[in-house]
């Protein structure tokens, strides 16, 4: 899958990326970067668990979700350097996979779709009802922000958080690429397309399941944590439809079966929809287009939009040689 | 004893309202197999589509109930058309269907948000006036909720069963090639049953608006009260579906009466996820 070109244009994006900063200091760009990074993030984890995997994973914005409330308690009402607890988000976000995990490696279809969702709404029940604890509807404020020494990442115009953000990205890319180039995630799309052989050449379906939802939670429960350090807040409002459509649309544009599709489609994406929010009128108008694009893609170009281009460049080369 | 009354009575009203938008989500589930996310947003479209031809055009409640379900009704067979039938070849139809409602979801709701705006709104009741059951008072208009959804699931239920209209859905719902082959129209029967079960959500809507603010995302919480409903009772059966509406209704009131309103909704799903492990067919379904 990882052909020398196409290589050569990752590396390239990352180089690009590591460059903004000098050349644009205004704060507000640089904060759409910082975003464009955690819905990055976010949007390639999902896709190790709904495009390779094949399971019909509804509840990954919980995994997100989680990280964002464990960090905002280890670091608020804990007093837990902010550092440790972003990776602390990490860690509850597997656990919570892991353990969603279970029921659903037992289940099938639609089924995986409804408990997933049912575990989204479980976990915001319980961050509504726990006031005392998460904030209630209210939310966590005022959380504590990154520092290293005596600097604070909120000076410079966000210059710290942007390169503690674009880190996060690259490494979590580094460990899908691997993931998804592993004979482990070979095994995944074996079971993915075609079950029955997969089972029958000794690969436990239901392991490699669990396997894969609890590697997906790992970099999206960590991208959580830095979500709240950055803004520090931590509000229910994360585990809505609205972040969920968003994230799934990125997903999808960008291409179920591909690891740097979905981080294309969340940065291209995310500055769309603040472009859009721009215009007037279009405050609500931009998540129909987005809603409208997302069918659109389902609809004419299924593998995402980032396949699509590979297509239109092949007949190209093929005059070329 | 008078709590217990009361509490039995509010389990009604809801069991009621769980049962007309749980109807609609098993109709289309047993014909298309799609579990259908813009639910409970058609729902939120015939709430708001009765205020504005009752209140702004002045034609009054009646009127405005029935063009709810209408437009409604409308809607449905427009995503039916538009976002499930391309889609039926797929073989990961199920997946993507549920995007694409989801989709129409967000559409639909943020589309509401822009033509009515965030303003909360309220239909007047249908039946004025206050109505006494076991010795606990509630609005007429919530009574007529109570004897209104027994009386649409039957009819439903006597549609499916007894009309030739009814039976090709489930006909189609059990093989579509076969019923392709008895003649009956597949695609006419898919928006049908869409058709109905979007006017069903619209009804629902329009009639939970006079008892709850109209806004664009009164919808969500409904549709997620419905899936639990679905899942209790098994995706597939009307009569199973009904009888976990009540049942479903009935626990919540007494949750809320013991627990309290905050930890309700958690014990809810709670218990879904247990029932989808151990009884994935329903509490009541077979196989």
């Amino acid at each position: 899958m990882a052909n020398k070109r196409q290589l050569l244009a990752i590396v390239a994006l990352f180089a690009a990326l590591a460059l903004v900063p000098l050349f644009v200091t205004d704060s507000y760009i640089r904060h759409l970067f910082i975003i464009a990074f955690v819905y990055a993030v976010i949007a390639s984890n999902w896709n190790l668990s709904l495009g390779h995997c094949g399971v019909f994973n509804f509840g990954h914005l919980t995994f997100f979700g989680i990280g964002v409330y464990t960090a905002a308690i280890a670091s608020k009402t804990f007093g837990i350097n902010p550092w440790l607890a972003m990776l602390l988000g990490g860690g509850t976000a597997a656990l919570s996979a892991l353990l969603l995990a279970a029921p659903v490696a037992r289940l099938k279809g639609i089924y995986v779709v409804l408990v997933t969702f049912a575990f989204s709404q479980l976990v915001l029940q319980l961050v509504l009802s726990q006031s005392q604890i998460t904030g209630g509807a209210e939310g966590m404020v005022r959380l504590p922000f990154l520092q290293l020494g005596s600097y604070s990442f909120l000076k410079d115009f966000k210059f710290g958080y942007y390169y503690v953000g674009l880190a996060l990205l690259a490494l979590s890319c580094l460990f899908l690429a691997f993931v998804s180039n592993s004979s482990f995630g070979k095994s995944l799309k074996a079971v993915r397309d075609a079950e029955d052989y997969a089972a029958a050449r000794g690969i436990s379906v239901a392991r490699q399941r669990i396997l894969a939802l609890t590697l997906s939670a790992i970099f999206t429960g960590i991208a959580g944590g830095f979500y709240a350090t950055y803004l520090r807040v931590a509000s229910p409002e994360v585990f809505g439809f609205g972040t969920l459509s968003l994230a799934l649309s990125m997903v999808l544009i960008g291409g179920v079966n591909t690891v740097f599709g979905p981080v294309l489609a969340a940065l291209v994406l995310t500055f769309a929809t603040e472009a859009m929010a721009g215009l007037q009128g279009f405050e609500d108008a931009r998540f129909i287009v987005i809603a409208v694009a997302m069918i659109l893609v389902l609809r004419l170009a299924p593998e995402g939009l980032v396949d699509l281009l590979g297509k239109l460049r092949l007949p190209v080369r093929r005059t070329q040689t | 004893m008078d709590a217990l009354l009361a509490t039995l009575v509010s389990g009604l009203v809801l069991g009621s309202l769980y049962a007309l938008m749980s109807s609609g989500l098993s109709l289309v589930w047993t014909t298309l197999g799609v579990f259908n996310f813009s639910h409970g947003a058609l729902m939120m479209v015939g709430a708001f589509v009765a205020w504005t031809i009752s209140e702004v055009l002045g034609l009054g409640p009646v009127v405005g109930i029935l063009s709810g379900t209408l437009a409604a009704g409308l809607i449905g067979v427009i995503i039916e058309r538009l976002l499930v039938r391309p889609f039926y070849n797929n073989r990961n139809m199920l997946l993507i269907t549920a995007m694409t409602t989801l989709a129409a979801m967000v559409i639909l709701e943020r589309g509401a948000q822009m033509i009515w705006g965030a303003r909360l709104k309220q239909l007047p009741r249908l039946v004025p006036g206050e109505v006494q059951i076991l010795g606990t008072t509630i609005s007429a208009h919530e009574a007529l909720l109570i004897v209104l959804a027994p009386l649409i699931l039957v009819a439903l239920w006597r549609f499916t069963v007894m009309t030739n209209r009814g039976r090709s859905l489930r006909a189609v719902g059990q093989n579509q090639d076969s019923a392709a082959l008895l003649g009956i129209d597949v695609p006419v029967a898919f928006a049908l049953a869409f058709g109905i079960s979007a006017a069903l959500a619209g009804l629902t809507g329009a009639l939970l608006g006079s008892i709850r603010f109209i806004t664009p995302t009164m919808g969500s919480e409904p549709l997620t009260k419905a899936m639990i409903v679905v899942i209790f009772g098994g995706l597939g059966n009307l009569g199973a579906t009904a009888g976990a509406a009540y049942l479903i209704g009935f626990i919540e009131a007494f949750l809320i009466f013991g627990l309290g309103l905050y930890w309700t909704p958690f014990v809810l799903f709670l218990l879904m996820i247990l029932v989808l492990l151990f009884r994935p067919n329903g509490v009541f379904g077979g196989k």
